[in-house]
């Protein structure tokens, strides 16, 4: 079964504000697809339609061909997990993660599934284990911190053996280690158990690090979806570079379009003059001569060329040559900012990140001049918003 | 005047020995007065009243009627204080509104109404007692004004406590598969016991301490309708001043205690948050 649920044409409206636009979308079983979306952009509210806890406006929920509109919550086997853990602070953590398991609905469910019929106290430890926080039972919610705290949260939703599992971002109240340490546990946890899971979150590291499939909510509707990396490689429309952060965005004309040899030369167009720099990139299908475009390069895919050595064949493309005005040490990777011209109109400015090492190994400093190469394989070319003929 | 800034507005020390003063000041005078009756008779007269019989049966009678007071309220309090609380919508308002009408409206007049409505001449009333129930000059009639009286502070102080449950967790544990009735009683009555105790405690002593509707409905007949309130006014009218100090005493004994709880688990409340 690939489509495990799927959403359709969901609209939802709050007084006069349309939150959700015609929104489809399918989750496939057992990968790990998330919503990517800026922070009140209804993404929370999509996942509430798709528990229960607000009813859409109009549009179906289908959950493995059964259609779940008119169910309540408890009923539906579809279990969240907040920004809050949200633990019960009367019971221990013993109790919390077995609440589940406890009630009504889950005790009929469950006795049907074969590895269920083990004590309850058994599957809890269990749990504890694999999510290492064991020795923690007979803790109080209160006693113990927000890491752990989230990932007894994560317990007390899989312990219950939902359908899919929404998390609504989980990692934003996490301080960036026990973040890291949370991810990497819920990767693992999905793989073993093959758990199907939506993930909303603002973070598109979090997208990164454990997602297969993307979606990019933006004023309500679906603005783009599939694998995450394609996604942040080549993004199919400005809104979406825009939203993913894409840095390295110039305006350009292209001058040939050469299919046969695979090849596209357009030039750089900034300050609305027609600049007499100009690159080469690979063969990119939807395009005429002289259309106005823009194109993107991600920081990190600029090289810049060391002097002491012949550049080898894969960097002889697209060179340029500039100052570098500005090196910043970010948390992982050393920013530079590439004026081709400073102060000048048909200026150009290449964003650089390259590892501190290197920036060492290559004695660079602010006022330097370098020669760059853009791979022309990183370059990726973007039709024009509403430009329709 | 820039003293006078300086000694009222600007130091912290003058604010709190005036606030402490107004304060204390007010306490003791309260503690007076009250503890004044104390002084009116002589220890001799005070214990044979105490010791009588009659005394103590109006006090178990007062007793007796407000512990049912306080069952009926727990059965009729949690499931009304639960719509109050998470299903608000206009008609919420109306019984929230209506609900607590009997704390602004003079009790004279609760009891005045009941005691109409449950007469022979009224066709409510009428009904009742084709059925066999009367509620005039009976026990049934002074347990009805009591919990007319009393419940509003019993839902109110329960739905503060309801309040405030994170709806958020409440959301959460429906996700997980939990249905209404399970999330009632798995988490929001544990999570809101203080509150429950606390309302029981006051809506207890409001009951124990009543008077005024409980007259109109009572008709005062001794050992059957005379709650220990009224046994005060009746022992007053008479002129029997040593009796009546004694149920007086025994009375705020009691409301002292009930009220030490009430304040013990409302605070329990407020500090759990």
């Amino acid at each position: 079964m690939m489509n495990f649920l799927e959403i359709k044409n969901i609209n939802k409206s709050f007084k006069n504000k349309k939150v959700l636009k015609d929104i489809t979308l399918t989750v496939k079983k057992g990968e790990i697809s998330s919503i990517f979306g800026y922070s009140g952009e209804g993404k929370s509210t999509l996942l509430s339609i798709i528990c229960g806890l607000i009813k859409q406006d109009s549009g179906d929920i289908i959950l493995k061909g059964n259609n779940i509109n008119k169910m309540e919550p408890y009923e539906r086997s579809i279990s969240l997990v907040m920004d809050e853990p949200l633990l019960f602070p009367n019971m221990n953590i013993m109790k919390n993660i077995a609440f589940g398991l406890k009630l009504h609905k889950n005790i009929a469910k469950l006795s049907s599934v074969e590895y269920s019929k083990r004590p309850i106290k058994k599957t809890v430890l269990d749990i504890m284990d694999i999510l290492g926080i064991s020795g923690l039972e007979k803790r109080y919610p209160d006693e113990i911190s927000m890491g752990q705290s989230q990932r007894i949260s994560l317990a007390r939703a899989i312990v219950t053996n939902p359908q899919i599992i929404l998390m609504d971002e989980p990692f934003s109240n996490l301080d960036i280690i026990s973040k890291t340490k949370v991810r990497s546990l819920i990767k693992n946890i999905q793989k073993e158990l093959k758990i199907t899971m939506l993930l909303v979150t603002h973070d598109i590291e979090d997208v990164m690090n454990l997602s297969d499939t993307m979606f990019i909510l933006n004023n309500g509707v679906i603005q783009d979806s599939g694998n995450p990396k394609d996604i942040l490689k080549k993004p199919s429309t400005m809104d979406t570079a825009y939203l993913l952060g894409t840095e390295n965005i110039f305006e350009g004309k292209i001058a040939s379009i050469d299919k046969v040899n695979n090849n596209i030369i357009i030039y750089f167009k900034n300050n609305s003059l027609n600049n007499e720099y100009y690159i080469e990139s690979y063969y990119q299908q939807g395009f005429e001569e002289n259309e106005y475009i823009y194109f993107v390069i991600r920081p990190e895919d600029i090289i810049i060329l060391r002097e002491d050595r012949t550049p080898s064949k894969a960097v002889k493309e697209n060179h340029f040559r500039g100052k570098i005005t500005s090196a910043v040490f970010t948390s992982r990777m050393m920013e530079l900012l590439i004026d081709t011209s400073e102060n000048k109109p048909q200026n150009i400015q290449f964003k650089v990140l390259l590892p501190f090492h290197a920036f060492e190994i290559m004695n660079l400093s602010v006022g330097k001049s370098v020669s760059i190469s853009l791979k022309k394989s990183a370059i990726h070319i973007i039709k024009k918003k509403h430009i329709r003929i | 005047m820039p003293n006078f800034y300086k000694i009222f507005i600007r130091n912290n020390k003058t604010f709190d020995i005036i606030v402490f003063f107004i304060g204390f000041a007010f306490f003791i005078s309260l503690s007076l007065l009250l503890a004044g009756i104390f002084f009116q008779t002589s220890l001799k007269l005070f214990l044979s009243e105490i010791l009588d019989i009659h005394l103590w049966n109006a006090i178990f009678l007062s007793f007796k009627i407000s512990s049912i007071v306080v069952l009926i309220n727990l059965i009729i309090g949690i499931p009304l204080s639960y719509i109050l609380s998470f299903k608000k919508n206009k008609i919420s308002f109306l019984l929230d509104l209506i609900s607590t009408l009997p704390l602004t409206t003079s009790p004279l007049v609760i009891g005045f109404a009941v005691l109409i409505t449950m007469g022979p001449l009224n066709p409510i009333g009428k009904f009742f007692i084709s059925h066999g129930i009367k509620f005039v000059f009976t026990p049934q009639g002074i347990i009805l004004v009591q919990l007319i009286i009393s419940f509003p502070f019993f839902v109110n102080i329960l739905k503060e406590s309801f309040d405030s449950i994170n709806r958020k967790m409440i959301n959460l544990s429906k996700t997980l598969g939990a249905s209404s009735f399970e999330i009632l009683y798995k988490i929001i009555l544990p999570l809101s016991l203080n509150g429950l105790l606390a309302g029981m405690a006051m809506s207890w002593s409001r009951s124990m301490g009543e008077y005024a509707a409980t007259q109109m409905i009572s008709g005062v007949i001794p050992n059957l309708t005379e709650t220990a309130p009224i046994e005060v006014f009746v022992k007053t009218s008479y002129g029997n001043y040593p009796a009546a100090i004694a149920i007086s005493a025994v009375l705020m004994i009691i409301s002292f205690i009930s009220l030490g709880i009430f304040k013990f688990f409302y605070y329990k409340t407020k500090k759990s948050k």
